[in-house]
């Protein structure tokens, strides 16, 4: 039988990443993801690993992008104002194709805005918050148990695919204590960094390949490379050039999708047949599924689709989940980022879609998703 | 969902998150998945503080918040407030009958228990989350009181080790009387 352990969010989402082999981390602390600086401060000289608290989260996400360079699995951890802070970073690391895994822990904004109070509001921000274009990854777990696994597979797809992972979770469940089986760690199988190998004449740092993921080369393996923001051809230098610069920029979107499907995952439970389909993720996922409960044992058929990968969004397994669906309503604690999105999936069928919102910093309750499916349905 | 739901409140400092993790503590190594909130804010120094706890079925992750109390300890009148609306017929209310004066209405039954006065009979009115700990284990039973014997002297200094348990055992005395009744 597995052992289960009491475990805050927060921590767990250093046990987490220490699990996946994290051995720097850059940070500075701010309410409410301080705990993870403070676990990891513990943790990592205990593994050989490096913990530095930054003047800032500029400096910050630049330290990570550093360490990944020099080959350490690196992240950071922040909240809103930090993560604001650390966008033109998290494009550089997009754009230098830097694996680095950052840990955003919602809480109620614009600016300061309310740093005890939980909120979902920046997963539009995780997913444009950078300049220019390019594909993010956001992962959205729904409990402490799943921060411990979620942020190992951030790990994993961050190195396997070269990218920024972002982890976005909300103050109530990074301050949950839960009990959690620490025996579930991810399968590494696949989730390595591909590193260069072979001739080092020939090699170029930003080759395309199959799979849109080029070889990495570290220092001192003996390949020529060069890093820069600046958009570059295969070669890695600084290129205007319409068509290398096309081909750099169209990569870094064909990368994302051509692995979409070792990125997305999602939970799709009783939306065959359904009548309404909740669209619900992080904590908001788990009060949808008390209230389908609830409403099933009304005789109302209500099924819930969970994204535990926001970005990109699973858009097939979505359409076919609302298959059945006239009515589809996404509860988040935000003024309706998510629902945008659903919206213009949804746009070319004829089902009604509708938000239930709240930014007063407070949760979103299992009554209030069954009051306003109700009320949905009654329209 | 058929777990259970407790809420621990009172004003900050009276060592509500400590009980909580110490009975989540005893849940957990059953083998029941257990969920612990708390007040985050800065009242949670000298105002209202709480701490819930929702125990669900095993393997199964459910709502973690509380939504409808099974039990609730009060040990400061500040805290009412904060569980009205969370408060229903099977609800079973234990406060503090100096500290509290105005309960919420609509439980389905109200125990007014001297859980500081028997803290301070122990040692320090500091002890009277432990004692009410105590009260609510042997009123409820939602676990084997003598297996968090174990689980407080672990969680407490060396120093008051001694003291803690006495509050216990008041804690669990005073339940059982009210039990009794």
């Amino acid at each position: 039988m597995s052992k289960l352990t009491n475990l805050q969010g927060n921590r767990a989402c250093v046990l987490g990443a220490i699990e996946a082999g994290c051995r720097f981390f850059a940070g500075y602390p701010i309410t409410p993801s301080s705990e993870i600086a403070e676990n990891m401060a513990k943790e990592l000289p205990a593994v050989a690993g490096t913990f530095v608290q930054m003047e800032d989260e500029l400096a910050s996400m630049a330290a990570v992008i550093g360490a990944s360079v020099g080959g350490a699995r690196a992240m950071t951890a922040t909240s809103g104002p930090g993560f604001s802070l650390m966008q033109e970073n998290i494009g550089y690391a997009a754009m230098t194709e830097t694996p680095c895994v950052i840990i955003n822990v919602m809480r109620g904004g614009p600016s300061t805005g309310m740093p005890t109070r939980p909120s979902q509001a920046d997963i539009m921000q995780a997913r444009w918050g950078t300049h220019g274009d390019y594909s993010a990854i956001l992962l959205t777990p729904w409990s402490v148990g799943e921060i411990y696994t979620e942020t190992q597979r951030a790990f994993g797809l961050s190195e396997a695919l070269r990218v920024p992972v972002v982890v976005a979770f909300d103050e109530s469940i990074a301050h949950l204590v839960e009990s959690v089986d620490l025996a579930s760690a991810v399968s590494k199988k696949g989730m390595i960094r591909k590193k260069a190998v072979g001739d080092n004449k020939s090699f170029a740092p930003y080759a395309v390949t199959d799979d849109c993921i080029p070889p990495m080369a570290l220092p001192g393996d003996g390949f020529r490379t060069h890093t820069t923001g600046l958009t570059h051809g295969e070669d890695g230098f600084p290129t205007q050039e319409p068509l290398a610069a096309e081909r750099a920029v169209g990569r870094l979107l064909e990368k994302i999708r051509v692995n979409q499907s070792r990125i997305e995952r999602y939970e799709s439970s009783h939306c065959a047949g359904a009548d309404i389909v909740i669209v619900a993720y992080g904590i908001t996922a788990r009060a949808a599924c008390l209230a389908q409960e609830q409403l099933q044992a009304a005789g109302i058929q209500c099924g819930v689709f969970r994204p535990q990968t926001l970005w990109p969004f699973p858009e097939l397994a979505f359409r076919k989940s609302i298959e059945s669906a006239g009515h589809v309503l996404v509860p988040e604690m935000n003024a309706g980022q998510l629902l945008v999105e659903i919206q213009r999936l949804a746009a070319a069928s004829d089902k009604s879609v509708a938000g239930l919102n709240r930014i007063d910093g407070e949760n979103i309750s299992p009554s209030m998703i069954v009051e306003r499916v109700e009320a949905f349905l009654d329209e | 969902m058929s777990g259970i739901e407790i809420r621990f409140s009172g004003s900050g400092g009276q060592g509500l998150q400590l009980v909580a993790r110490i009975l989540g503590e005893e849940f957990s190594a059953k083998q029941r998945y257990v969920a612990i909130s708390q007040g985050y804010e800065p009242t949670s120094r000298g105002g209202l503080s709480r701490a819930d706890l929702v125990i669900g079925d095993q393997g199964k992750t459910s709502y973690p918040l509380v939504s409808r109390l099974d039990y609730l300890v009060i040990l400061d009148q500040v805290a009412v407030a904060a569980s009205k609306g969370l408060v229903h017929a099977d609800t079973l209310i234990i406060a503090d009958c100096e500290r509290v004066t105005e309960p919420p209405s609509g439980a389905g039954k109200y125990l007014q228990l001297p859980l500081v006065k028997e803290a301070l009979a122990a040692g320090t009115s500091r002890a009277v989350n432990i004692v009410s700990l105590g009260a609510l284990v042997s009123c409820s039973r939602v676990c084997d009181p003598d297996a968090l014997v174990d689980k407080i002297s672990s969680s407490v200094p060396q120093r008051f080790i001694d003291m803690n348990i006495d509050a216990y055992q008041r804690g669990l005395t005073l339940g059982l009387d009210e039990k009794a009744v």
